[in-house]
Order: structure tokens, then C-alpha cells, then sequence
């Protein structure tokens, strides 16, 4: 028999024994304790555990000991990856609200950072990122020796620095400076963009890609956004220029007209002929993404 | 780039604290401009900050330092770092009812984010919970202090009641803690002035007398830009009138220190407005990090925590002469890249022609407090004579400690010098001259009276020996008293009483100057 198909048969089994045992609820009936007593049965199915397991009343569980048994199967690495997966969901919905979960959080915060290592890769990127997402030291540790040694990364350099930017204060930056310089990929690239997006003194780096025809859509449109949050003045003069040159592309033209419609100068840019004659053209010429931003511009500015 | 790396800066703090000529040195590391702290990640800063701690802890926290751990405890939201200033507190000499406020701050603030904690390696983050945490390290806290916190005792015990209170397993601690604070021996013996004494380093205000304050010229052409997009140098807003300057930045995540530092000026602001004062009286919250809290965002901030904002109230940011800004205000900051990695709490009244004279540091300050010495700021006339201000308000229980044994002194010196027969009076007579002999009464109900001051001295001194660990002033004192007593015993002894006098007086001084120098070097 294959493994497959003895799975399913213990399913089956074990779904049958439930009904004959006439004491299966329905998930809405069922109580905290008993949907505990079910998720953290072994011989249970994993669908029966994981469906008990992501039920409410054992992440509103007011019982310190109901949520310490489910942390022991999180702990456990005998147990079932999607096991482990539904009660770390489970774990992390009651940490919102149960009272009872505060007495555990010293328990929790230990084990996430035990799983943060576990060879089970998503287990790893879930328990990194509820870590980072507390600004743990622990996890940016981890993260930020990823990225400088890519023998010691626990997940891929794109997902650690996606994780760091979760604190502006974190040691990254020197790191993405380095990656945006030589980017392993697109996609890293664009992740060290964002995590360099609180660090005002990268402005220039963000200027120098907006005005980079050669670079990514994406990446310019990053820049334009950082821009307006670090300088806000200078994307404005950016924005004018990139409308009036033909040859740009329809995604950083629609950035540049809602960043003037609603941050630019009312005066200056109602006294500028050239560009609302421009702009006027692009309401009827260009893609429906830049007529519908450039209609709300003339909406604006031409009353 | 950073120097040195953590591990070089561990290496460094474990040799300071090895080596006793260079302890003080694990103080000047604890100030957040060092620049050893420059272009570090916050986290990184943590760990650093919080093996200095550690290294305080093991050779014990001294009077300059424990501004620092109180600072923590008061507004510390990182773990690791209120676990570590909690340790390091109970090193501290002695423990003293003061120090029971800044725990019981702590534990409120740090319950909800009990995170497990490693002191055992450098920048070591446990994965058990079984190990220290700042909960466990405050309620061990809790019991050194003992007799000291039982103001509190009510509210630790609570801690077990209260839904969603302290975890089961912490309960042990707990009941530790308050079996400590109830223990009826240690109150008998902590009746002593020991109780509410405030530590000499608790020096978190300053103030400059007019001729001690450094002149603003290096940054009389700073420019700033406002709330409102205006621009302005620091001599054309600070000049003038008084204003109090707080220092924050919007991107600050510790809701005890910005955040609160801005609601705390608009209540400030209030003040002055019910007092009359809000147009002879400005204020101003200057942003650490002006390149990301643009005009806008100022505004933003200021009004959410209910900041009045007009000519002469502002929110600015330095779009030129950051660096002198920083140099000249001292700042209690560092960074990474453009982004504060770490900052104190500063508070800064300056007078009339923009220069410092006064500041709140790291400790939560008190609203009223500032206002009332920003009026006597203002109140300063031009050609006023200049008056040295007393560093800190000082202390009455510290001055007392001072005068009590030198007072007696003078007591034992008037035993020992008292007239008691009429070859005394011949002797006194010869001394001041026969023309004062009517003056001079005589009062033979005054000798028990001082050899009773005598005593007092006695126990005094003997008080104070106790709580410095230096009892040779109690020991000279002793002497004093024995040979005064001896030599009136016509034992042929009476020319002795000037050693006694001699001895009592010296002891005396030395116990005085042992509660002027501070508290002995911590016991190891």
C-alpha cells in the first residue's frame, strides 16, 4: 500500500470511529476543551486536528493550560508540519486577545525563536517573521547573518530583508546599500529599495533611479514613492520632467501626475502652461491608467 | 563603519570590570553619544548597553551610574535591558525606599513583554523560558528592597489576583517578594534616616547660574524650518524670552520617551497659558531626525499629543547646522545612518538670550517643576548679581546628614570646654579678660545637657558608619568621648580633654565628609 493511500485509509478510519463514537460535534458547538483534546491527539487525523485547531474557542481559550498544550505541539518537531503550522496560526490569533496568553508569551517567544532554526523551511519563515514583525533581536540577529553569509541564511535573501524593514532602526542598511549596488536578483533588489526607504540619507540613490529610463518600472515607482515621503520638493521637479518627456513609461507617468495632484504646488503648477497642455494631451491620448490620473490633475488645476 | 566589532566591545567591558583602576570608565560607556555606539542597529545598542549593565551588576552599581539604570527602569521597554538595569540596581550599596517607584514603573511597563532573557554570553538570546526574565530579575527587585517597598505591598500582592496577572510559574518569585517586604526584623533596623534618603547620583537636573552659562554663538545661525514650512535661525526664535526645548523625533518607538515627552510639553504649554505666561514663555520640540520629519509630519505629531503650535510655540527641524546643534546641547543621541539607534530623555530651559539654564535628563521630569523654574528664568533681570545655582535641588535629608555631626562637635567641644569650678572660670577669665566676668553666667544644668548631645553625637556618627561601611569616624568619636568622660573624672587627667576634643571633632569630620563623598565603592 502506499503512503498515500494508507493515509487516507487511517482518515477514513478515524473519521468513521468519531461518528460511531456518537460524541463528535459540530466545530461551533464544541467546546475549548474538547477541540483541545482533539488537536492534540495523536492518533488523530491531521485534518481532524488542524480543523479543531483553527476553531475559536481554543484561541480565545481564558485557560493557561489549554494554550500550553497547544505550544507543546508546536514544540514538538515529531509532530505534523501542517499540525504545527495550524496551532502556531492558532497561537498567534490568541495572542491578539486571550488573556490567558500573556502568561505564556515568555514560553512563546522561546519557542518561535527554537523554530526560527527548525528544518522545516515554512515553520521557519512564519516563527522569523512574528518575530520580526516584535522587532526581536533575536530574529534581526539571525536575518542580518543570512544576509552577510549565505551559508548561515534561514530564509532567502529576498524574505530576510523584507522581514528586517519591519524596523527602520535595524542594522540593514549598510547591506542594502550593497545589494542595490549588485543585486543578486530583481527581486532582491527591490526588497533592499524598500527596507532603505527609512533611511533619509538614501535619497540620492532613490532620485538617481527615478531618472534611470534603463531601470525597472517597479523600482522607479518605489523611488518616486520614497521621494515624496524624504523629498518631497524634488520629486515634484522629477515629476514634471517625466511628464513632459513622451518616451516615458505609462506606470511612472501615472505616479508623477497623482504626485503633483496631490502634493504639488497649486500656484506654480496653475501658472504652468506647458505642462497642463501637456497633461491635457495625455487625458485623451495615453493608457486609461494615465487619462484617468491626468483627468483628476486638470480636475484640480484647469477647475 | 563601526570600529570595533560587539564582540571586541564585550572584551572591552569585561577588562574595565576587571580591572578596578578603570571601572569608572564602564559609567562614560553608558552615555549615548559615545561614539562606539555610532552607525550601530538598535538591537545591536541593546546588547551592548545591556553587558555594560551586567558588568555594573557583578562589580556594583556606583552613584554615577545609577542614573543610568534608574533611567532604564523608568523608561526602558527593551527586555534584555530592563532585566539587566533590575540586576545591576540590587548591586547598589544599599537598598532604599526611592528606588521602589522605578521598580514598580518597570514592572508595569515590561508585564505584557516578559520576554525569556540570557545573561550568560555575550549577545546570547535564549531559546527557554526557563531562564531569567525582566518580570523575574524586578520581583527579585522587589525583595532586596523588602521593608523599603512596603508602600507597595498591597499592589505586589495583587499581581497574583489580577486576571491576566503574573504568570503561575512566577508566583514562587512572587511570594518571595512580598514575604521580604513584609519581614518585620529588617523594619526595626531600617528606621534610621537610611529609609527615604535620595541617592547623590540621582542628578537628572542641572541648573546654571547666569555667569556659568555657555553663550549660544556657535549656533546663533542654525536654521530651522517649522511647522509650518517657516524658516528661522536659533538666534531669531530663541532670543528674547525663555523658552523650553524638547528634543524627540516621530519615528521613536518607545512610547515612554517621545511621544510622551511632546504630551507632556503641551501640558507645559497649558500651564503657562492658566499661569498667563504663554507669550513671555515660548517652547519648542526640536526633531533628532530632520531629514525624515518634514513640516508636515511635525504637525502632525504635535497636534495628536495636543501641542499648541504658533509663533511662540514650535516645532522645528534643523535643515542646517545639525552637528553644532548637537555639540552644543550635548545631545543624549546617536545613529544609525540618519536614524536615531538610541536617545535619553533631555529637557533644556533656556533663558532669555538662548542660553542653557536648566535641564531634566532621563528621568521622567515633572511639568510643573519646569514651569516654575522657566519663571524664575524669566523673572532673571540683566544686571541682576550673578547666583550659583545648586547643581540639583538639593537635598534637605543629604544636608542634614552634613550638619547633624558637625553640630555635635561643637557640643562635645562645649562638654569638654564647659566651666565647672573656679579654676575654669580663672582660666576662662585670663582668656577673655576680667572686663567680661558679669557677662558670663554660669549654668551648671547645662553640663548634662551637653553631655547629653554628646551621646546623640555618638549615635549619630555612629548611624552614619553604618551606612557608608566606614565606621573610623565612629571609632575616633569614641575615643573623643572616653578620654572627655576620663579626664573629668579627677583622675589627674584633665589636661587629656583636648585629645578628646581633638579626636571627637576629627571623627566627626570624617563621618560628615563620608556622606559628602558618596556611597563606598560597590562590595564586589
Amino acid at each position: 500500500m502506499t503512503t498515500k493511500k494508507r493515509k487516507a485509509t487511517k482518515n477514513s478510519k478515524s473519521a468513521k470511529s468519531t461518528k460511531a463514537s456518537g460524541k463528535s460535534k459540530s466545530p461551533a458547538k464544541r467546546s475549548a476543551r474538547a477541540a483541545l483534546s482533539v488537536a492534540t491527539n495523536a492518533r488523530r487525523s491531521v485534518e481532524e486536528r488542524v480543523a479543531a485547531l483553527t476553531e475559536a474557542p481554543i484561541a480565545a481559550s481564558e485557560k493557561e493550560d489549554d494554550l500550553q498544550a497547544v505550544l507543546d505541539v508546536l514544540r514538538n518537531k515529531e509532530e505534523p508540519q501542517q499540525v504545527r503550522l495550524a496551532t502556531l496560526q492558532t497561537l498567534q490569533a490568541s495572542s491578539f486577545g486571550a488573556p490567558a496568553f500573556e502568561s505564556l508569551r515568555g514560553d512563546y517567544i522561546a519557542v518561535l525563536r527554537e523554530l526560527a532554526t527548525d528544518p522545516d523551511p515554512e515553520l521557519r519563515q512564519r516563527a522569523l517573521g512574528i518575530l520580526a514583525r516584535q522587532k526581536d533581536g533575536f530574529a534581526q540577529k539571525k536575518l542580518l547573518e543570512g544576509l552577510r553569509d549565505s551559508e548561515k541564511a534561514l530564509v532567502p535573501l529576498e524574505k530576510a530583508l523584507q522581514l528586517l524593514s519591519y524596523d527602520v532602526h535595524s542594522d540593514a542598511y549598510s547591506v542594502s546599500r550593497e545589494i542595490v549596488e549588485k543585486p543578486p536578483s530583481t527581486v532582491a533588489k527591490r526588497e533592499a529599495l524598500r527596507l532603505l526607504a527609512a533611511d533619509a540619507t538614501a535619497a540620492p540613490i532613490f532620485e538617481k533611479i527615478l531618472r534611470d529610463k534603463d531601470e525597472m518600472a517597479e523600482n522607479r515607482q518605489i523611488s518616486a514613492s520614497v521621494m515624496q515621503t524624504l523629498n518631497p520638493e524634488k520629486l515634484r521637479t522629477h515629476a514634471r520632467e517625466i511628464l513632459l518627456d513622451t518616451s516615458e513609461y505609462d506606470d511612472i507617468q501615472a505616479t508623477c501626475l497623482t504626485a503633483l495632484t496631490q502634493f504639488g504646488d497649486a500656484e506654480a503648477i496653475a501658472q504652468d502652461e506647458t505642462l497642463k497642455t501637456h497633461v491635457d494631451k495625455l487625458s485623451s491620448e495615453a493608457s486609461p491608467k494615465v487619462k484617468q490620473s491626468a483627468r483628476q490633475f486638470l480636475k484640480k488645476y484647469s477647475g | 563603519m563601526c570600529a570595533q566589532s560587539e564582540l571586541q566591545f564585550a572584551a572591552l567591558i569585561d577588562a574595565l570590570a576587571a580591572d578596578p583602576r578603570r571601572r569608572e570608565r564602564l559609567t562614560e560607556l553608558l552615555h549615548e553619544d559615545h561614539p562606539l555606539y555610532d552607525q550601530r542597529g538598535a538591537a545591536a545598542i541593546v546588547r551592548m548597553r545591556g553587558w555594560v549593565l551586567l558588568a555594573l551588576a557583578r562589580i556594583g552599581v556606583t552613584d554615577a551610574a545609577l542614573l543610568f539604570v534608574l533611567e532604564e527602569l523608568d523608561a526602558g521597554v527593551d527586555a534584555y535591558l530592563v532585566a539587566a538595569a533590575a540586576r545591576a540596581l540590587r548591586s547598589y550599596p544599599e537598598p532604599t525606599a526611592t528606588f521602589v517607584p522605578f521598580v514598580m514603573r518597570a514592572l508595569a511597563n515590561i508585564r505584557y513583554h516578559d520576554d525569556p532573557v540570557s545573561f550568560d554570553n555575550y549577545g546570547e538570546y535564549t531559546i527557554s523560558s526557563t531562564g531569567t526574565s525582566p518580570v523575574r530579575e524586578l520581583l527579585a527587585t522587589l525583595a532586596w528592597l523588602g521593608p523599603h517597598a512596603r508602600g507597595v505591598l498591597s499592589e505586589v500582592e495583587s499581581l497574583r489576583a489580577q486576571p491576566g496577572g503574573l504568570p503561575k510559574k512566577l508566583f514562587s518569585e512572587l511570594d518571595r517578594a512580598v514575604e521580604s517586604i513584609r519581614d518585620g526584623a529588617q523594619v526595626a533596623e531600617i528606621g534610621s534616616d537610611a529609609c527615604c534618603t535620595l541617592p547623590s547620583g540621582l542628578r537628572h537636573t542641572f541648573s546654571r547660574a547666569r555667569n556659568a552659562r555657555r553663550g549660544c554663538e556657535p549656533i546663533e545661525s542654525t536654521i530651522f524650518e517649522d511647522h509650518a514650512g517657516a524658516t528661522l535661525t536659533f538666534k531669531e526664535f530663541f532670543y528674547g524670552r525663555p523658552t523650553v526645548v524638547v528634543f524627540f523625533y516621530t519615528r521613536c518607538d518607545n512610547p515612554l520617551k517621545c511621544s510622551l515627552t511632546v504630551a507632556k510639553l503641551a501640558q507645559v504649554q497649558k500651564l503657562l497659558e492658566a499661569s498667563g505666561l504663554a507669550d513671555q514663555i515660548q517652547t519648542a520640540a526640536i526633531t533628532y531626525d530632520p531629514a525624515f520629519d518634514l513640516p508636515e509630519r511635525l504637525r502632525g505629531y504635535g497636534q495628536n499629543r495636543g501641542l499648541r503650535l504658533d509663533a511662540r510655540h514650535r516645532m522645528l527641524r534643523a535643515t542646517d547646522g545639525v552637528n553644532a546643534l548637537r555639540q552644543h546641547f550635548k545631545l543624549g543621541v546617536n545613529f544609525i545612518e540618519s536614524l536615531v539607534n538610541r536617545h535619553r530623555i533631555e529637557v533644556y530651559i533656556l533663558d532669555a538670550e538662548g542660553r542653557i539654564s536648566a535641564s531634566f535628563e532621563r528621568i521622567h521630569w515633572d511639568e510643573q517643576q519646569v514651569v516654575h523654574r522657566t519663571i524664575e528664568v524669566l523673572k532673571e533681570k540683566s544686571d541682576e548679581t550673578p547666583v550659583e545655582v545648586s547643581p540639583e535641588p538639593a537635598d534637605p535629608t543629604t544636608r542634614r546628614k552634613i550638619v547633624s555631626p558637625m553640630f555635635a562637635s561643637f557640643a562635645s567641644l562645649g562638654v569638654a570646654f564647659f566651666p565647672k569650678c573656679p579654676l575654669c572660670w580663672a582660666g576662662y577669665l585670663s582668656m577673655f579678660g576680667i572686663a567680661g566676668l558679669e557677662q558670663i553666667p554660669y549654668s551648671p544644668w547645662l553640663q548634662p545637657a551637653l553631655v547629653a548631645v554628646m551621646l546623640i553625637n555618638l549615635a549619630s556618627v555612629w548611624l552614619q558608619g553604618r551606612s557608608t561601611c566606614r565606621m573610623i569616624g565612629f571609632y575616633l568619636v569614641s575615643a573623643g568621648a572616653l578620654v572627655i568622660v576620663l579626664s573629668k573624672m579627677r583622675l589627674g587627667l584633665e589636661n587629656f580633654a583636648v585629645c578628646g576634643v581633638v579626636l571627637t571633632l576629627v571623627g566627626s569630620l570624617l563621618s560628615a565628609l563620608n556622606v559628602k563623598s558618596g556611597r563606598p565603592a560597590a562590595r564586589n
